[in-house]
């Protein structure tokens, strides 16, 4: 069994933290197809929500297939803190859990399902 | 230069010439706005607000490019050559559409009724009867609402308060209201067209619709659109100096070589 070195941090090193951002930076998430999850493209500047929504759908949305956008304050995001990386990082051998069959059974679930893309998935 | 025929069913000649008329002003509308919302590729208020307003500029440009094909049918080059070689005084475009931009709440005052007038027009040209135009016109109206909709979000926020952003907000309104009116100016074309059923409503109705259309954002806005007499020309190619400044920018490429191809 391969064992990787794990520093060991302190106790009371936050590993969490907010997102670095300007006023009205809003995070910007594009849903491609209606079953896609959101996925975050970029960043508007924008004085309100509505504002970000209607630069989003131009800036992010004008080219490639998009359904639905989501904006977010980008200073409401939590992130957890760069150094914690290495808590991410197995320790030991989990490849028992990367579930390769999953990736497939999405496949099977957008493409056996509907054999032809449907309204929806545009 | 004459304007070539569309194909068409229309028999009747005079009908005929009415409904390329019509289409002139649309494509010629389309061309003018177009242009003077590209004027503010680079140098937009935000870079998100610039990207927005060229891609616009880019579905108006392309728009009128749909109407000049109609016009000049299978002819290789010939919406190029409608666009850009003809004189300034053979453009159809009302007047408020090729005055320069002077700010940013001029350009977005005059998105917004524009916007409205589109909106209200391309439903009236579905409605005529004659394809492909009908259906193109069906078709076109999806881009509008968005354009519509960034003209009314940024209007919403230029006039709130402090009270001195809504009077410059104003003072744009006061400045384009009267061109506005200009869209509705009507030729013997007009009288032609409702005669034919080619043209649902006259000039009169249209007007009613769009004052319905934009007064309750402007209401929204505590704006007000001032009294006062329209300004007409562009319907009969008198236009004003800003035309011909914007023709002579508009049409220099091409005019370096009519015979390019691009």
């Amino acid at each position: 069994m391969e064992h990787r070195g794990v520093t060991p941090r302190p106790a009371d090193v936050p590993w969490v933290r907010t997102l670095e951002a300007p006023d009205g930076v809003w995070a910007v998430f594009l849903q491609a197809r209606r079953r896609d999850a959101h996925v975050y493209v970029g960043d508007v500047h924008a004085p309100d929500a509505e504002m970000a929504l209607v630069l989003a759908k131009e800036n992010y949305a004008r080219r490639d297939p998009c359904v639905s956008l989501w904006v977010v304050p980008a200073r409401a995001i939590r992130a957890t803190a760069g150094d914690a990386a290495e808590m991410f990082e197995p320790a030991t051998d989990k490849s028992y859990r990367f579930g390769g069959s999953y990736r497939q059974q999405q496949r099977v679930y957008r493409g056996g399902y509907h054999a032809a893309p449907t309204e929806d998935d545009r | 230069m004459t304007v070539p025929a569309p194909s068409s069913t229309i028999t009747d000649p005079t009908v005929r010439a009415a409904f390329q008329e019509w289409l002139v002003r649309i494509a010629d509308d389309e061309l003018a706005i177009g242009h003077r919302h590209s004027e503010w590729t680079g140098v937009g208020p935000d870079i998100e607000s610039d990207v927005a307003m060229s891609s616009i500029a880019q579905e108006e440009l392309g728009h009128a490019r749909l109407f000049y094909e109609q016009l000049s049918g299978e002819e290789s080059g010939g919406a190029d050559r409608l666009a850009f070689g003809r004189r300034p005084e053979e453009f159809r475009n009302a007047v408020l559409l090729e005055q320069p931009n002077q700010g940013w709440e001029f350009s977005i005052v005059r998105l917004v009724l524009y916007e409205a007038y589109e909106t209200l027009r391309l439903g009236l040209l579905a409605q005529c009867g004659q394809e492909p135009v009908a259906g193109l016109a069906a078709t076109l109206g999806r881009e509008e609402r968005y354009h519509g909709l960034f003209g009314a979000t940024w209007l919403e926020r230029l006039a709130r308060p402090p009270a001195d952003a809504r009077a410059r907000v104003q003072a744009a309104l006061d400045a384009a209201w009267p061109y506005a009116l200009g869209f509705f100016e009507t030729t013997d074309a007009d009288g032609v067209l409702l005669r034919a059923g080619l043209l649902p409503d006259p000039a009169e109705r249209q007007l009613d619709a769009w004052e319905a259309a934009v007064r309750p954002l402007l209401e929204r806005c505590a704006l007000a659109p001032p009294a006062g007499r329209p300004c007409l020309g562009g319907r009969r190619g008198i236009h004003t100096p800003a035309l011909t400044e914007m023709h002579a920018a508009m049409t220099e490429v091409w005019a370096s070589d009519p015979e390019a191809r691009w």
